[in-house]
């Protein structure tokens, strides 16, 4: 087993583009669910939003890049009214439920064959990243940096704006939270007839979070599709908004840090898993006597497994997460 | 039975030492992919289907020209198919394709049955295992030919059929949220271990389903027993909260889903009992007798569990529990016992809805969490927490998914019942049977 090989990985994993677009969707997410109590299980379609706006600026609208971000503002803000009107005012479960629906219509609209010409279906958008890469100062095609931290020039420039990005939001999401504005957000989260009693429209106030919220993770989208060079409907399925769940309660909910700092642990845990059980199953499955335990078509299944069973012992032993601290846990305050 | 608590830990534990007993046995048919070649190939099979007395037989068709090309329009290759309608088209790697074959070489005869259909493309995630296969038909379709009238009516059966499947296994996720308080993001999961267990039974085991089935029904019911005694009783012990609660069944829904994923593999599987039927005619609907079957048996089985809840005193109870847990308690309702028969029941009747769904569609992993979206859409048109309400809001929620794909591409089908969802919360967020109250 080449352990240095999985050891510069997972360290690789930890600063790499999916830790950073969780951490960016986490931070957004946090904004929802940590800070505000709200439960939104469609963070994906927040960021399937980021990602089709910037793909169908490039693609139909004829005009530069970067206006694929008012244009997907456009589209969080028109997301999250659809999902916001008729639960906010409801309990927590409701937005839950229809959260979840909503992102799974979304993912099936965007990938469907009735509208390919618009989405382009399963294939999504491509060829639309081309300013994004001419703006690279880095040569694509060699290598930056020193071990474990090598990455290709192609790939350096979305981990430095990835980073950049999540400086800025995490400024933004700690400045907003000592604001006023931010603590009636958190009073929201813990007693919402309080806030009310005092003359706020909670209302109101839980609809600019679920908007702030979803701004900030469709950014996460956007970077994924810069990265990745096109706009793919799969990519934001129902469990992408599970797994940066887990990965925003593994850090600690309603802490800047934690979702940043449980992003990156969390890949660090998924990839170690991932490239230690690749490697047991690389020459055949593993097998005790007739049995077969596990074999490398099946790898993927007990990576999430291990998801699901970490987020449920978290949220059973540890829901403040690792580092968080217990007292601004008040998910069940009302 | 489920009077005597210790009884049910005693079953449960049994329960608990079979499913990994099973789970042994399972692995037997633990998917086998993984091909052992580097090349990739792309088989294209060319089918003639007629309709004999119903029922529909192919036959192969020979001699049809096919070429594969990149999307781009570059020609990777092309070929002629054989004696069993078969040609193998080797690609130079994993990527996307398209598929077509040429309509006029086809027998002078024959079209195909869906025109546009004449080429298909590949996307390179459909690259499973090394070969690809795609199939073309040719021949007379089945819609063809139908009235307006029909195929509303059509439709309607159809539409009737799941939600059937629905109402029954959205009965557990409302009597749960009712008795409890809990969102049960998990219960696809429930749904989905009825139907693998009943493809364990039948198709591994190969017990026929009418013997099986009721073994199936009460497993799937001490499943339900197990997630109340080994997480959600242990949780609400502990006094953590519903919403983390909620995320623990999300948490639940994933790990389990992957377990299943692990063990059945991707794919969907087709239970062995009744799987070939033939249609036959009630006035212009055409339905085999297994879904004619299946659909008596579902409207008895729904109508049992509404008569149970109205005329029982368990019934009563449980109505009683889930309209208002603290009153039922202060009047002698062993609140309880009572949540522990929602879960047997709700996990029991999943599974029945389950091996219903499997023999009218198939199995797969994700079958249950797939229907997920819809029970939500029925129990909160219902009114969440209302018995009632998931029988009828579930039932309503099917028939207009199906009856919407005459209007919407049948693909979108389910978007609708999201819009109901969202007019229902507009309008009367407490669902049409639920009490008028705060749901704030």
């Amino acid at each position: 087993m080449d352990w240095n090989q999985i050891f510069q990985n997972t360290v690789r994993a930890a600063v790499g583009v999916d830790a950073i677009y969780f951490a960016i969707a986490a931070l957004g997410l946090n904004v929802q669910f940590g800070y505000t109590g709200l439960v939104n299980f469609g963070q994906a379609a927040f960021m399937a939003c980021g990602s089709y706006g910037l793909g169908m600026t490039a693609q139909y609208f004829g005009v530069g890049l970067w206006w694929g971000i008012p244009l997907g503002i456009v589209f969080v803000i028109i997301l999250a009214l659809i999902v916001g009107i008729p639960t906010l005012r409801l309990r927590a479960d409701y937005l839950a439920i229809v959260t979840i629906a909503t992102a799974e219509i979304v993912r099936m609209f965007v990938r469907s064959v009735t509208f390919n010409d618009i989405f382009g279906g399963t294939d999504g958008i491509r060829n639309f990243s081309r300013e994004y890469r001419e703006l690279n100062p880095f040569n694509p095609g060699s290598t930056y940096g020193f071990a474990p931290f090598t990455f290709s020039g192609y790939t350096l420039i979305t981990v430095l704006v990835g980073w950049t990005l999540i400086a800025i939001f995490a400024l933004l999401v700690w400045q907003l939270m000592r604001s006023p504005w931010g603590r009636v957000i958190k009073g929201i989260r813990e007693d919402e007839d309080a806030v009310r009693s005092l003359g706020k429209n909670v209302y109101a106030y839980k609809m600019q979070s679920l908007i702030i919220g979803g701004i900030i993770g469709m950014f996460a989208g956007m970077l994924l599709s810069l990265d990745r060079g096109s706009v793919q409907p799969d990519n934001y399925s129902r469990d992408v908004t599970f797994y940066v769940l887990t990965a925003l309660v593994l850090g600690g909910l309603a802490k800047v840090s934690g979702s940043i700092v449980g992003s990156m642990l969390f890949w660090i845990l998924f990839v170690l898993s991932d490239n230690i059980l690749r490697e047991i199953t690389r020459n055949g499955p593993l097998r005790i006597g007739d049995f077969t335990l596990i074999q490398s078509t099946q790898v993927g299944a007990v990576n999430y497994m291990f998801v699901g069973l970490g987020l449920m012992l978290l949220m059973t032993y540890r829901p403040q997460g690792l580092f968080g601290n217990r007292k601004e846990m008040a998910l069940d305050g009302r | 039975m489920l009077g005597d608590s210790r009884s049910v830990k005693t079953l449960v534990l049994k329960f608990c030492l079979s499913v990994v007993s099973g789970i042994g046995l399972f692995s037997g048919f633990a998917s086998s992919a993984g091909a052992t070649s580097d090349d990739y190939s792309i088989i294209a099979n060319v089918q003639n289907q007629t309709l004999v007395d119903g029922s529909t037989s192919r036959a192969p068709v020979a001699g049809v020209a096919v070429t594969v090309t990149k999307t781009d329009g570059t020609k990777i290759g092309e070929g002629i198919t054989d004696e069993t309608g078969l040609i193998t088209i080797g690609v130079p790697s994993r990527d996307d394709y398209l598929i077509s074959i040429d309509t006029s070489t086809l027998p002078d005869d024959l079209t195909l049955i869906d025109a546009d259909k004449a080429s298909v493309s590949i996307p390179k995630d459909l690259f499973t295992t090394n070969t690809k296969r795609v199939t073309f038909f040719t021949g007379e379709g089945a819609s063809s030919g139908a009235t307006e009238l029909e195929r509303i009516l059509q439709r309607l059966a159809d539409g009737i059929r799941l939600g059937i499947i629905i109402a029954m296994c959205s009965v557990g996720l409302s009597l749960v949220f009712g008795t409890t308080g809990l969102t049960n993001f998990a219960h696809g999961e429930m749904v989905t271990f009825g139907g693998l267990m009943a493809f364990f039974f039948n198709v591994t085991l190969e017990i026929p389903i009418l013997i099986s089935g009721p073994v199936v029904i009460v497993l799937g019911g001490l499943f339900g027993l197990l997630f109340n005694w080994g997480i959600f009783a242990r949780l609400t012990k502990r006094g953590i909260g519903l919403i983390s609660q909620l995320v623990v069944t999300v948490g639940l829904s994933i790990m389990l889903r992957n377990i299943y994923l692990f063990q059945f593999g991707g794919r969907t599987k087709q239970l062995s009992s009744y799987s070939k039927q033939v249609n036959i005619e009630i006035g212009p609907i055409g339905i085999t007798p297994r879904d004619l079957t299946t659909a008596i048996l579902g409207v008895i089985i729904l109508v049992g569990v509404a008569l149970f809840l109205q005329r029982s005193r368990l019934g009563k109870a449980i109505r009683a529990v889930s309209d208002n847990v603290q009153l039922a308690s202060a009047t002698g309702i062993d609140t309880r016992k009572v949540i522990k028969v929602v879960w047997f029941a709700g996990g029991a009747l999943a599974a029945t809805g389950a091996i219903f769904r499997g023999l009218d569609e198939q199995v797969s992993f994700s079958m249950g969490s797939d229907l997920l979206f819809l029970m939500f859409a029925g129990i909160t048109l219902g009114g969440l927490g209302s018995a009632f309400g998931a029988l009828l809001g579930g039932f309503f929620i099917g028939i207009f998914v199906e009856m919407s794909s005459l209007v919407v591409p049948s693909e979108l089908k389910v978007a609708p019942a999201l819009f109901i969802l969202i007019i229902v919360l507009i309008v009367r967020p407490q669902g049409i049977l639920g009490k008028s109250q705060r749901v704030g």
